[in-house]
């Protein structure tokens, strides 16, 4: 093997921190002076290349370094604490502003005004009566949302009308409660208006054909005249 | 009246006592890490650096970041290497940013440094073979340079360097036997 293989194997050797060399190594550097001192100038090469790397990394830790550390996460988690303070109040603070002002919109007289326009008019009058009963008052409500699922689910038996009532336009509201403030004078109309309306099912309509037997089409007048 | 808390699915059920002293936890913990890798990650940094100020800086930069994550880094082998390569890697970013910076105003002053030249003094100080050195370990790769570092630093095995690393001992010697022959070879 000659002198370079050697070398190599030497410098090999002291890169992989290798102890004391044996074998064929060693036994080369006792018989060859020039591979012996190439041998001596590895050591020192690597011995200083140990040194200054150590030296790299071997530096007096400041004395601030970990204070500084502590100072900065407080910086850290008391903003964060401030976060989830702020946050959780924000959250209160905004559904309650959705509560108030959901509740204000509901109730507001002009929204009640439009609610009550919007959906027709009820009236209540004496159920199930066929005589002839003066009525005693004559309550016109906007006809309230059923809001509770009892409401909803109230089953009332075909036929038996508890309460009658009557679904008046919003335009012709004044005139009916008029009409209902006339009622017990017209005799034929309370009583057929008070009766329960009787469960009889629709039956099909025939409308005969309409027939002209004489068109006379004539000129129109004129209403300006000269 | 019995009060119904909603969890997500998977997740333990925490109250805000319990979070609190979760959290207390977790800040002892924490502190206990940052006594024990504080002077690892400083090293490490003023190993790329070689300036304790930035070294410093860096050191206190990636050990809030490390704080920041530490929900997932409780495990403290996992902690150590984690925080050790997050240093090294900010440290290396600050000192070619440095680089870049150095280069700038270098051309920028080239003429009067070049009037005013290096006195004797100051070239007798400088150490040249440290400052090869130096620059050597700057074109080493990465990996190398890490685990030459690492193993550098008072007080730690090439075992631990392994476990902090999490790569296998022979993995750890192959790249110092590298890094020092490169080096040597560049040294030479």
């Amino acid at each position: 093997m000659s002198c370079k293989r050697y070398q190599d194997k030497l410098v090999d050797a002291r890169a992989g921190g290798e102890g004391a060399l044996v074998g064929e190594l060693a036994a080369h550097l006792r018989a060859c002076a020039e591979c012996k001192e190439f041998y001596e100038a590895q050591l020192h090469l690597f011995g200083a290349i140990d040194l200054g790397v150590r030296e790299m990394v071997n530096e007096t830790v400041p004395a601030s370094l970990l204070p500084g550390v502590r100072a900065l996460v407080a910086e850290v988690v008391i903003p964060r604490r401030m976060w989830s303070f702020s946050w959780g109040f924000v959250s209160v603070a905004v559904a309650a502003a959705l509560v108030i002002s959901v509740g204000v919109l509901r109730w507001s007289p002009e929204n009640t005004s439009k609610q009550r326009d919007r959906s027709p008019a009820v009236v209540q009058g004496v159920a199930g009566g066929t005589g002839v009963k003066p009525v005693p008052r004559q309550v016109i409500t906007a006809a309230p949302k059923h809001r509770s699922t009892e409401a909803r689910t109230e089953v009332v038996p075909r036929g038996v009308v508890k309460t009658p009532e009557v679904l008046v336009l919003a335009e012709e509201r004044a005139a009916f409660a008029r009409f209902v403030t006339d009622l017990p004078e017209e005799r034929d109309v309370a009583v057929a208006f008070t009766r329960p309306a009787t469960d009889a099912t629709d039956e099909g309509v025939e409308i005969a054909l309409l027939q002209i037997d004489e068109l006379e089409v004539k000129p129109l007048e004129s209403s300006n005249r000269e | 009246m019995r009060e119904l808390v909603l969890i997500q699915p998977g997740r333990v059920l925490v109250g805000p006592s319990e979070r609190e002293s979760e959290s207390c936890r977790a800040h002892r913990e924490f502190e206990e890490r940052l006594a024990e890798c504080g002077p690892l990650v400083f090293r490490v940094a003023y190993g790329v650096l070689r300036n304790a100020a930035d070294a410093e800086d860096v050191a206190q930069e990636a050990l809030l970041k490390a704080y920041r994550n530490f929900g997932r880094l409780r495990e403290p082998a996992r902690f150590r290497g984690w925080l050790v390569r997050i240093a090294f890697r900010m440290a290396l970013d600050r000192w070619r940013s440095a680089k870049r910076r150095e280069k700038r105003e270098m051309q920028r002053d080239l003429p009067e440094q070049i009037a005013a030249g290096p006195t004797v003094e100051e070239l007798a100080v400088s150490s040249e073979f440290q400052a090869r050195l130096e620059r050597a370990m700057e074109e080493l790769p990465e990996k190398f340079r890490l685990v030459l570092l690492l193993a550098a630093i008072q007080g730690y095995t090439l075992e631990e360097v392994s476990g902090m690393l999490g790569i296998p001992m022979g993995t750890v010697k192959s790249r110092l036997f590298f890094a020092r022959k490169q080096l040597a070879e560049k040294l030479r």
